[in-house]
């Protein structure tokens, strides 16, 4: 089952941060679901993409995202 | 006082300080960079000829206060090798301010270090009818706030939205600042009004898929800002200029009629509301070959 990692309650760099940490525990190519609020999508989306990994899936849910991340592929 | 130090006083740059006899030696500093080499020199600078101290101005400018008139000539000689000019004041182009732009920042998408230098290389210290005061801004946040200078520029970037890649998520939509972007589901479309677009890359930034991406880059323009006692903001003039060249030659275009309309210690802002912004406009439309 995917993990799901929760930062609608989290701000800039912390939520940054805290998907960082969460990514570093999953395998290569390993999926993450991070819940986040609008205000963090720019922020969080932009480094992913920049550090390599995936947002495979986007899901809206109430006021708040969940996305599908894929790890980057690539061994770290 | 030795007449070279005449000399200097008249060239500018010199600020008379309250306290008689002294000065506070106004550097010419770039879009607020300095090498640690310049740094040192003006540290140095200012042991030997001030009080030890500096002071960094409203406009990301540095001054040496404290030096006594006899040394005027020769705190200048002591900094040229470092390549720190002495600044100027009066009826000139100053400072021209920028941000780190897209070298450093990730939210910049121009180099706006190196328009600064380009404005600075084109204009710094010409004459004018009163100050006038350039700022430059890579990117839509506005952190070195246009709209407060005769001339502002901010970095522009135009999305391009292309269907393949795109899951219309709807994320595009969700960040967009000015409500410009608009997702129809049912169509699997995704439009930009160009008239609501600021510029921001927001959507570029967040889209998931890449689907919207870079399309050009451009400089926006804000003429007539001033701060002061009666503060008055830019408005935005012309098209969104593609290059560096196209943004001197608007600036060219812009002090040309500033000379020609404003009055003698008439901020720019003041001559444009006398005049009318669609006066400059056609004006500077000339050279840029832009018309709105």
């Amino acid at each position: 089952m995917t993990p799901t990692l929760d930062i609608t309650k989290d701000v800039c760099p912390m939520t940054f941060v805290k998907v960082k940490m969460a990514l570093s525990k999953i395998p290569a190519g390993g999926k993450l679901a991070v819940l986040l609020a609008e205000g963090a999508l720019k922020n969080v989306i932009s480094s992913l993409k920049q550090e390599g990994h995936r947002v495979a899936e986007v899901h809206r849910k109430d006021a708040s995202y969940l996305l599908v991340v894929e790890r980057d592929g690539r061994v770290a | 006082m030795k007449p070279e130090d005449y000399a200097e006083l008249k060239k500018g740059g010199m600020m008379r300080q309250r306290e008689a006899g002294f000065f506070s030696v106004r550097l010419h500093v770039v879009g607020g960079r300095l090498s640690t080499d310049q740094v040192r020199a003006i540290q140095v600078a200012a042991e030997c000829y001030g009080r030890g101290e500096v002071h960094l101005t409203a406009r990301q400018g540095v001054e040496i206060p404290y030096v006594r008139a006899a040394y005027l000539s020769t705190i200048k000689d002591f900094l040229a090798p470092s390549g720190v000019g002495v600044g100027v004041c009066g009826p000139t182009v100053r400072t021209v301010t920028a941000c780190q732009g897209c070298r450093v920042c990730p939210s910049g998408v121009i180099d706006a270090p190196e328009l600064a230098e380009a404005v600075d290389r084109e204009f710094y210290g010409k004459s004018a009818p009163h100050k006038f005061k350039v700022g430059i801004s890579g990117c839509a946040n506005n952190c070195l706030k246009a709209e407060e200078n005769d001339i502002g520029i901010k970095g522009w970037v135009e999305p391009r939205w292309t269907r393949g890649p795109c899951s219309v998520c709807g994320i595009c939509e969700t960040v967009c600042p000015s409500k410009a972007v608009t997702v129809s589901a049912e169509r699997g479309t995704v439009t930009v009004d160009p008239a609501g677009c600021i510029g921001c890359g927001d959507c570029i930034e967040s889209c998931p898929s890449g689907a919207m991406e870079v399309g050009e880059r451009g400089y926006r323009l804000y003429a007539g800002g001033k701060f002061g006692r009666i503060p008055f903001l830019g408005r935005r003039i012309l098209g969104i200029l593609r290059t560096p060249e196209e943004v001197v030659a608007a600036i060219r275009k812009v002090l040309e009629f500033y000379r020609a309309e404003g009055r003698q210690r008439e901020r720019f802002g003041d001559t444009l509301h006398r005049t009318g912004f669609e006066a400059l406009e056609s004006h500077a439309a000339e050279r840029t070959g832009e018309a709105t």
